[in-house]
């Protein structure tokens, strides 16, 4: 008997078992933490605590995009377009904290921004000292999520129809129009999608951001710092901000999806 | 040939000799532990040839909820009382005994010279780093500036650590002005880049360090002569690392 071309699209049942093997694996942890979760005292999540672990997050969230975006999406752009040798290097280089363990960076930071640091040494000759400054949890979270936004841009540009652009060029549009007006609105749904990357993994950053920025509440101490110090004294209420951080991000993701999936 | 023999042969007198001694313990214990313990450790196995030790180094507190979450620990040895208690409640241990003592130091960074005595941590400005208030380190460190009148360095307080380790590295970095970290931290690779200042006995917390068997071990003996040896020939490591005696 003749398959139906339609069932060609339906994976084999092999492949079906291992697919559901991998989702499991991913999903296990998060039902493990709603099993363990103690929801009857749920009044444990709303301290003052986490509230003003939830501000620091916001903040440092938003200002981590914030600059992503502003130093990441031009990246991106020249990175994409340069034909100059050093250019598949520091592609590389830019994507560097996307694999480092994030405490390496935070190391790293101290190293560049700390008070003994290569710029923090001259920062702190005119009173700027950035560790354990909100700025600096920005910063570390800034490190970490950048890479996210230029590999979402630059994998729009290398999708983008270059004939748009040159048309718009032969018209006489000057560079900064083309880029303003062909090249952003073409790329506006890759940019989203890196938005949202860098966001969730700028509200997620750990590592970088105790070693670089330290832990103190209402300044540096974000969610995550926030779960990791209760782990040691309360499991129940630590579970239960981690499930905060998990529904947070797991909206960002299913939106994402969905937006990604559609176009 | 002849040396595997011989090793097969003296592998075999030693187990004979010591029976019960086969098998690996796992020892969670206090980051303040890390340099002693380890070098116990070494010792433990050149005595018990066919034992293992193996070591999960952290803050007491973590260490002892996740005993009590069902994480497999033989030997406990913690840096309070009070986080022992934790695993004494559940699953419950044996043979608790106090092993060593610590007391508390102020360090600072060798070539500053904004902390000079213990007072100088409530001069307004000084970045003051310590251990969070849940870990034993923070809580005593809260403790020797409350008993020595220095409530103003509460505010100086620029980030709670999640253990004494961590205190050190931010010092040791030359990002804090001063920590309070144990005596003991002060290795003698720590102590070529900082400088100790001590606090006043009369403020001074004095640590009590408690070692049990966790209920439930697999390796009962083995646990056993661990601790037997901790207490024993181990204590010339815990004096060589700054530790007090127990008594």
């Amino acid at each position: 008997m003749a398959r139906r071309a339609s069932d060609a699209a339906v994976p084999p049942p092999g492949l079906t078992v291992l697919a559901a093997l991998g989702i499991a694996f991913i999903a296990l942890p998060v039902v493990g933490l709603a099993v363990r979760a103690p929801w009857s005292d749920l009044a444990a999540l709303w301290t003052p605590a986490t509230r003003s672990a939830l501000k620091v997050s916001a903040l440092v969230t938003f200002g981590a995009t914030a600059l992503a975006l502003m130093f990441g999406l031009p990246a991106a752009i020249v990175l994409a377009r340069s034909k100059a040798r050093a250019a598949p290097l520091i592609r590389g280089l830019i994507l560097l904290p996307f694999v480092l363990p994030p405490v390496v960076g935070g190391i790293g930071l101290l190293a560049a921004l700390g008070r003994h640091g290569v710029i923090g040494r001259g920062l702190a000759a005119i009173g700027i000292e950035l560790p354990f400054t909100t700025g600096a949890a920005v910063l570390a979270a800034a490190f970490v999520a950048t890479p996210l936004l230029v590999l979402a841009v630059e994998g729009g540009i290398r999708s983008l129809d270059p004939r748009l652009e040159q048309a718009a060029a032969a018209m006489g549009a000057s560079r900064w129009y083309v880029l303003r007006r062909v090249t952003l609105p073409l790329l506006r749904p890759h940019i989203v999608a890196g938005l949202v990357l860098a966001a969730a993994r700028a509200l997620g950053e750990f590592g970088a951001t105790i070693t670089f920025a330290g832990n103190i509440a209402g300044r540096t101490q974000t969610l995550p710092l926030s779960v990791y110090e209760t782990l040691q004294s309360d499991p129940g209420a630590a579970i239960l901000q981690a499930l905060l951080m998990v529904a947070v991000s797991l909206v960002a993701m299913v939106a994402l999806r969905g937006r990604l999936l559609s176009r | 040939m002849i040396v595997a023999a011989l090793l097969v042969a003296t592998s075999a007198c030693a187990g004979g000799a010591r029976r019960g001694s086969e098998g690996e313990i796992l020892v969670f214990a206090a980051s303040s532990l890390t340099e002693s313990f380890a070098a116990i450790g070494g010792s433990f196995e050149r005595a018990y040839p066919l034992a293992r030790v193996r070591f999960n180094f952290g803050p007491s507190d973590g260490l002892a909820n996740g005993i009590e979450q069902g994480a497999r620990a033989d030997v406990f040895a913690s840096a309070s009382e009070t986080t022992m208690d934790v695993v004494a409640r559940s699953p419950g241990v044996v043979g608790r005994s106090v092993f060593a003592r610590n007391r508390l130091v102020v360090i600072a960074p060798k070539d500053s010279t904004r902390v000079a005595a213990f007072a100088d941590l409530a001069v307004p400005g000084v970045k003051l780093v310590v251990a969070a208030a849940s870990v034993p380190a923070g809580k005593y460190a809260r403790q020797a500036l409350d008993q020595g009148g220095l409530h103003a360095a509460l505010r100086n307080i620029v980030s709670n650590e999640v253990d004494v380790k961590s205190v050190v590295q931010k010092v040791v970095l030359g990002e804090a002005d001063a920590g309070i970290v144990y005596a003991t931290d002060v290795t003698p690779t720590v102590a070529a880049r900082v400088r100790t200042v001590p606090i006043p006995d009369a403020y001074n917390v004095i640590a009590s360090y408690p070692i049990a068997r966790v209920k439930g071990t697999r390796y009962e003996a083995l646990a056993g002569a661990f601790e037997a040896y901790v207490l024993g020939p181990g204590q010339d490591a815990l004096r060589a690392a700054g530790f007090l005696p127990s008594s």
